[in-house]
């Protein structure tokens, strides 16, 4: 009698407190700024949420509780494949936010489509990982979304109209007609078809394209050490702009050969070492001036949540949060707000909840296209902008953005400034 | 009077067993090893589990690989990780474009990475020693160059996806994997234990010496070449229809260096050095993610103590302790045998003072 009793009591304690923990597994490359930031977004937000009283789905209230899966996938896919499984059948987790590198997600995203359990993407950019499986065969990949980054293609966009704001900025400041652009680009893949648009766009007449010049193509390693060769090439071909495509180290020497020679040409596009807050550190304060896309910038409200989020970041964990931390933090939230409209856990719902969702976050308003892919554009999400002017990343884009009869600006966006020498250099 | 025991009999396996098996800790070893590959999925199907066997599995055999490459024939590969994405590769795009299963693509991919050992093996028959290590070193990084080249037609950084899957389940998949890798490293150990098996070792040695006797060590090495490269692209197209990825990832530096790592930790030129290798470092990784920060460094500072301690590897470095031979009829035996099993010598002969 007694041990049924306690059985029953077992039952109900045990039961009662499992079913009310959510368990969110948190994956990424947990040794690399990336990973650890998609940690820390995601702690952020599922502090604030337990401390609201959990995410209430159908009746019951749930807490969340997060796991860190180290997926070490900057080193090994097959390691990242392998800790996804692991978290899914070992470690018991519902749902998967996160994952850094495109290959490795790719590996990942198939482990949770086995599993069917609804993974978040917040840190990879190819467009591939989603267009043509979500769409192609969506009974298997329905369980994948993207919240962060835009997708490649998109950040293209985003890195072109960076240009044209630089563009129209030489016009205006230098009075020249005709701006020659330079197109700086590191030898990968993934930049050779923003290589090639930006080739077109440059030269073609507006309002399609800029009605510039290109100056010429160069392509230094993603890991070289010096672009001095380049960079004289480019001053001599009479480039007043500079359009980088970088995402490898070769950023910090671009910045600071650029700097410490003035090559008389503006620096904008892509370049991910200039997104982070260590950028000054790192060329010797000789990386002043570059312009590079970015998801967040000092005092810039994106959204309401946006100066809040970094706010709180900061006070939590003393750094400027990169893309992967305000991604992982929407993506909790929008994972909230879904399995609450869902009224229940079962994959399949949410999936269908998350399809519905409209989330307004501190890197923009999200809403799913049909590949599950979060939708670019004026009113959703855009990124920014931004230049290191005065010892600090200042936003520059958008402001005043045209599009059809909408004018996009945010608060705190200031115009950008051609570096100094540029201006002494082609002042007529 | 009994009859001649005829052989493949029940009586003969069972004495067999007995003498040839149960009687040395290596054999007894190995043979409970087999067993517990085979029978594992009785006492657990946890597909983490299965997982992480499958993969070690996979490795093991690619471990073996390089092994009879580098370990018997002595021609260092530090670029083995080609024949193993190159055939991943081959597969996926070959069912792609064909539409053929897996059953078809695989062996495809592994007999295409045979004709690229041997096209290795070619121009590495000039060099020798570093120089040889650093060509291959050169041929996965081609290779990835060539990818990014063509990212239409193999994905380029992200790699192609949607593999058609070995088996319905983890257990068909486990038991498919477990069977090749089987019934590949008793191919490999038969054919390092083989006469072709003694010229690579002598190759190893002495090129010279056995191009004197008259071997023509040319047709050997890329015989070497090309079963090493066949197995590694057997295990490469496994391992890409078991992740369903084929990419870049699997041509990378860390791709090539791990074969290495996992044969010395098990002792080379023994086949079973790299198996045994692979079996206890892979498993031992996915044990460490338990202290995820300490993971790389417990890793490597387990290598470095068994590198200190046991520089022929674990494998030999045990059983040299655990296994003794015959000083006059130089068969093996168990280190608590006081006699020879086959000849009765005393084995433990403590030297005796001789009195004038």
């Amino acid at each position: 009698m007694v041990r049924m009793a306690a059985l029953v009591l077992g039952l109900v304690l045990g039961g009662g407190s499992l079913a009310q923990v959510l368990r969110i597994g948190v994956v990424g490359p947990m040794a690399f700024v990336q990973g650890e930031h998609t940690w820390y977004g995601a702690t952020l937000a599922a502090e604030e949420l337990n401390r609201a009283g959990g995410v209430l789905v159908g009746n019951q209230r749930y807490r969340i509780e997060l796991v860190r899966v180290d997926t070490n996938e900057m080193t090994s896919v097959t390691d990242a494949a392998t800790a996804v499984e692991r978290a899914i059948t070992a470690q018991r987790v519902d749902f998967l936010i996160g994952g850094f590198r495109s290959e490795a997600v790719l590996a990942m995203t198939e482990v949770a489509a086995d599993y069917k359990k609804p993974f978040i993407i917040t840190g990879a950019a190819l467009d591939g990982i989603l267009a043509g499986r979500v769409d192609r065969n969506y009974e298997r990949f329905k369980y994948l979304f993207r919240v962060s980054p835009t997708k490649s293609s998109d950040l293209a966009r985003t890195s072109l109209l960076l240009l044209g704001e630089v563009i129209q900025a030489v016009r205006r400041d230098l009075r020249i007609e005709r701006p020659k652009v330079a197109i700086l680009a590191e030898r990968a893949a993934w930049a050779d078809p923003l290589v090639e648009t930006a080739s077109r766009l440059i030269a073609a007449p507006p309002p399609q394209g800029y009605g510039a010049e290109v100056a010429g193509t160069w392509r230094p390693s993603a890991t070289a050490t010096d672009v001095t060769p380049e960079l004289t090439a480019i001053q001599r071909a009479g480039a007043q702009v500079i359009f980088t495509v970088l995402s490898g180290p070769v950023g910090v020497p671009f910045g600071r050969d650029w700097g410490r020679l003035k090559i008389p040409a503006a620096a904008v596009g892509i370049n991910v070492e200039a997104q982070q807050e260590t950028w000054l550190k790192a060329t010797d304060n000789l990386g002043a001036y570059v312009a590079t896309l970015n998801t967040l910038a000092p005092a810039v409200a994106i959204t309401p949540k946006t100066i809040p989020f970094i706010t709180n970041f900061q006070a939590r964990f003393k750094q400027f949060p990169i893309y992967t931390a305000s991604g992982a933090y929407g993506a909790l939230y929008i994972l909230a707000e879904a399995l609450n409209r869902a009224g229940t856990t079962a994959a399949d719902a949410v999936v269908r909840a998350l399809e519905a969702t409209d989330y307004t976050g501190p890197a923009g308003r999200i809403v799913f296209d049909k590949t599950h892919d979060v939708t670019w554009g004026p009113g959703y999400t855009t990124g920014l902008g931004v230049q290191w002017v005065e010892g600090r990343m200042q936003a520059f884009w958008p402001r005043n953005w045209r599009v059809g009869d909408r004018v996009v600006s945010y608060a705190g966006v200031r115009p950008y400034q051609l570096p100094p020498w540029v201006v002494e250099a082609w002042r007529r | 009077m009994t009859s001649p025991l005829r052989i493949w009999s029940l009586p003969w396996a069972l004495r067999y067993l007995k003498h040839e098996v149960l009687a040395l800790p290596g054999r007894t070893a190995a043979l409970l090893f087999v067993l517990f590959l085979l029978l594992f999925p009785l006492f657990s199907q946890d597909p983490y589990l299965l997982r992480v066997l499958t993969l070690t599995a996979l490795f093991a055999l690619y471990a073996a690989s390089w092994d009879l490459l580098s370990g018997y024939t002595g021609q260092v590969s530090l670029g083995h990780a080609f024949f193993f994405g190159l055939a991943g590769y081959a597969s996926a795009i070959l069912g792609r474009e064909l539409g053929l299963p897996p059953a078809l693509t695989i062996p495809s991919g592994a007999l295409l990475a045979t004709l690229a050992g041997v096209l290795v093996g070619l121009p590495s028959l000039r060099l020798r020693g570093p120089y040889l290590s650093l060509v291959t070193l050169a041929f996965p990084i081609i290779a990835t160059g060539l990818i990014f080249l063509f990212p239409r037609f193999t994905g380029g950084e992200l790699g192609l996806s949607g593999l058609p899957r070995l088996g319905q389940s983890r257990l068909e998949e486990y038991y498919l994997v477990v069977g090749i890798f089987l019934l590949s490293v008793l191919f490999l150990w038969k054919l390092a234990g083989s006469r072709v098996g003694l010229f690579f070792h002598a190759i190893r040695e002495d090129e010279v010496a056995v191009r004197m006797v008259g071997v023509n060590t040319v047709r050997y090495k890329l015989l070497a070449f090309a079963v090493s490269a066949f197995f590694a692209g057997l295990s490469g197209g496994l391992h890409a229809h078991y992740l369903r990825v084929a990419g870049p990832d699997s041509l990378s530096l860390f791709n090539s260096i791990q074969p290495v790592i996992w044969s010395v930790f098990g002792g080379i030129a023994t086949i079973y050095g790299p198996v045994a290798g692979t079996f206890l470092l892979f498993p031992f990784l996915e044990a460490l993610r338990v202290a995820e920060e300490l993971r790389m460094l417990a890793f490597a500072l387990l290598i470095l103590l068994v590198m200190r301690f046991l520089p022929q590897g674990v494998v030999r470095g045990v059983l040299e302790r655990l296994e003794e031979e015959c000083p006059r009829c130089k068969v093996k035996n168990a280190f608590t045998r006081k006699a020879c099993r086959a000849c009765g010598v005393p084995l433990h002969l403590e030297a005796r003072e001789v009195k004038p």
